[in-house]
């Protein structure tokens, strides 16, 4: 029998005609847009309805969400993987602060640098700015911003006369002294686990030491400063005795229910704390105040950003209408709206100072000042296999398994291999 | 007959062919590939792929986080098997003899072998918590488990023999069923005690089933992921990093596939070599 191949072929092809062509009583024809983020909202009927906003504002465009798994290893392969591909199958997407280089550096996000003209470019943080920026060009642009900061017991403080610490050794000093005078209490507790938490963490007393871990494109690691300021990490367990020996297994979670259980003066954790803290029902509601963290004498305070950018993916069928959602998603407008219905802060300044926000989120003010001195971790198409080292590095020093000078060594000659070998 | 007999033959592949090719597909294609990508430097960070050789090899020689890895692995395995071993052995011995309740015990010796490994390893890190976990409780203690580079590898071993120490123990307990009573009479018969009938006639008997259990839990043991990955992640100062989480670090993390393939293969090697050396000895004993 011979197989009518050829009529069969032909049918598929009139048929795939005939669906191709547009309705003819449509002349605009539906350009859809996929847009991929974490699971960012509890309950995303506030996020739905901004979308619904766009399109009822832009006639002719669809937006369709499409939600990547909470873990951040399972997102970053997904995009590495997808990007890789050369895959079209998404426009936009929600990039965290940490990725940026290394996909602009493999030609994976377009060039937005036309969407923040420089008077915009002011408007928005400038740590966030900086963490977009790959060789002079802006690759996406910053939707919200987070950072570390210290929460304190505002009560026990007061108790026993002390205003919140501005160096390390005032938090230490405090510390110890409402701690010998209480029972069940820890002094200061913070992220210390083998993981992206201890680097944001060690970051910051590097920081606010003058140390660094690169400087344009050098490797500073192995510095004095950098050595006194994981030390002084570690001092925190083992000579000062404010930090419990477990600090080495917190995460910020583990961290943030010692703290929000009464059991501790001092916490370093993201803004996120704060809304638990004063939950009903909590323990320490009406008990914590936040404050910048502290820094070593001579310098200044120094947090590690945090924050999700929205970029577009190099690939996208519909680039346009991927600028228009990435420009109305990271307008005062979408901004004000999420910050409102699911406690984001915004990236852009001038929100700080609305009353309609503050009066939502008294915290604002405050977190104001945090972010404007936050960095981002370094921006380099590298940082996760540099912080890989990092982690296993800094922890061995907090952990005791290695001195401060011979972690930093080991950790200077890796990260200058891992430099070699991209350039 | 000579033709019939090809037919058979023939019919035989022709059969076995559908088998053949999806074992090939989802077995043999993947572990050639990675042999393959294990020559090249692919990382997804790095950019276009490039054959280099043996380079992954070499640096793999000269890494120290490998090393370390490599060693806690073999700390890891060498520890918690000659437990497992142990334990199951004494677990096995007891339940021997029939006596009442037997069956129920059998059943509840089985319970941590049956729990997926990642639901027990989340159990184990809140019985391990060092602030109010249930051992630090019943110790009265202030130990910090996980998070004291000394303990944590511990940690982990203990939470592996308590999870396989059942398996151990069923396999050799059939083993031991399957020893002829009258060995065992004609040994009281001659007066020998239990010492002596344990090293006699059961230990003998029982060479060849350790071995392969043996076998069985140092390829298990070698690989070992999910408890560590639940239980510390690799910490405190790696610690307890095991070739395995390296691995995933390179693999899914730094997205090095080409030198995280290298370790892979490393891994195969490693196991492989440890299943010769067991199959050598297993052939000694053997009669």
């Amino acid at each position: 029998m011979i197989f009518p191949f050829g009529r069969i072929l032909l049918l598929c092809c009139a048929l795939l005609i005939a669906c191709d062509k547009p309705a003819p009583d449509s002349p605009s024809p539906t350009v859809s847009v996929v847009f991929k983020h974490s699971k960012l909202f509890g309950d995303s009927s506030a996020f739905d309805r901004l979308i619904s906003e766009f399109e009822l504002g832009n006639p002719g465009i669809r937006v369709e969400r499409q939600t990547l798994p909470s873990s951040s290893d399972a997102q970053h392969l997904f995009y590495a993987i997808n990007f890789q591909a050369k895959s079209s199958a998404f426009d936009v997407l929600a990039v965290d602060i940490i990725w940026v280089a290394e996909f602009a550096r493999s030609g994976w996000l377009r060039d937005l640098n036309h969407l923040l003209p420089s008077g915009e470019l002011t408007a928005f943080f400038s740590g966030p700015i900086r963490a977009v920026t790959y060789e002079g060009k802006i690759f996406a642009i910053p939707w919200f911003i987070d950072a570390g900061l210290l929460y304190y017991r505002k009560d026990l403080l007061q108790q026993y006369g002390f205003s919140p610490p501005e160096t390390w050794d005032q938090l230490v000093h405090i510390a110890r002294t409402i701690v010998g005078k209480e029972t069940e209490l820890y002094g200061f507790v913070w992220q210390g686990k083998q993981y992206e938490g201890l680097i944001c963490n060690a970051l910051e007393y590097i920081w606010s030491n003058g140390g660094d871990v690169l400087h344009e494109r050098r490797v500073v690691l192995d510095s004095a400063s950098n050595r006194q300021a994981l030390e002084f990490m570690r001092d925190l367990v083992v000579s000062h005795r404010v930090t419990p020996d477990f600090v080495t297994t917190d995460t910020e979670e583990t961290s943030r229910r010692v703290f929000g259980s009464g059991r501790a003066v001092f916490l370093r954790n993201w803004p996120y704390a704060w809304n638990l803290f004063q939950q009903e029902g909590s323990m320490v509601k009406n008990k914590v105040g936040v404050a910048l963290l502290p820094h070593f004498p001579g310098h200044r305070s120094v947090s590690t950003l945090g924050g999700w950018q929205l970029g577009i993916n190099r690939n996208s069928l519909h680039p346009e209408a991927a600028e228009k959602l990435v420009k109305f998603l990271t307008s005062p407008r979408a901004q004000r709206a999420l910050s409102l219905a699911y406690g984001f802060h915004p990236t852009r300044k001038s929100l700080y100072r609305e009353t309609e926000l503050l009066q939502a989120q008294p915290l604002l003010g405050q977190l104001h000042d945090i972010f404007e001195q936050a960095r981002p971790r370094p921006v380099t198409p590298f940082y996760i296999m540099i912080s890989q080292v990092l982690q296993s590095e800094f922890s061995a020093v907090i952990a005791g398994v290695k001195p401060a000078d011979m972690a930093l060594q080991s950790a200077q000659t890796r990260v200058e291999k891992i430099l070699a070998h991209g350039d | 007959m000579a033709t019939d007999r090809r037919n058979r033959e023939e019919r035989a592949t022709l059969f076995l062919a559908p088998a053949g090719i999806t074992l090939s597909a989802v077995m043999l294609f993947p572990a050639v590939y990675i042999l393959w990508l294990s020559l090249e430097r692919r990382s997804l960070i790095f950019g276009t792929p490039q054959f280099i050789g043996f380079d992954n090899y070499l640096r793999l020689a000269h890494d120290p986080q490998f090393w370390n890895a490599l060693v806690n692995t073999v700390y890891f395995t060498v520890v918690s098997v000659q437990g497992e071993l142990v334990l199951g052995l004494l677990m096995a011995l007891l339940l021997r003899r029939p006596f009442r309740g037997r069956g129920l015990l059998y059943a509840i010796i089985l319970i941590p072998w049956a729990i997926p490994t990642v639901v027990s390893a989340r159990m184990w890190e809140w019985l391990y918590n060092a602030d109010f976990g249930v051992l630090n409780y019943l110790f009265q203690a202030r130990i910090n488990w996980l998070g004291n580079p000394v303990w944590a590898l511990h940690a982990a071993i203990a939470m592996d023999v308590w999870k396989s120490t059942p398996f151990v123990a069923l396999l050799l307990l059939a083993g031991l069923q399957s020893i002829p009573r009258e060995l065992y009479h004609a040994a009281a018969v001659d007066g020998a005690s239990r010492w002596t009938m344990f090293r006699r006639i059961t230990w003998p008997a029982l060479l060849p089933l350790i071995l392969v259990v043996l076998i069985f839990r140092t390829i298990d043991a070698f690989r070992v992921f999910d408890s560590i990955y639940v239980l510390t992640g690799g910490g405190p100062g790696s610690s307890t990093e095991t070739v395995s989480i390296y691995a995933y670090k390179l693999l899914f993390q730094t997205l090095e596939f080409g030198y995280g393939s290298a370790v892979a293969v490393a891994i195969l090697m490693s196991v492989a070599l440890a299943t010769v050396v067991y199959a050598w000895l297993l052939r000694r004993v053997s009669p």
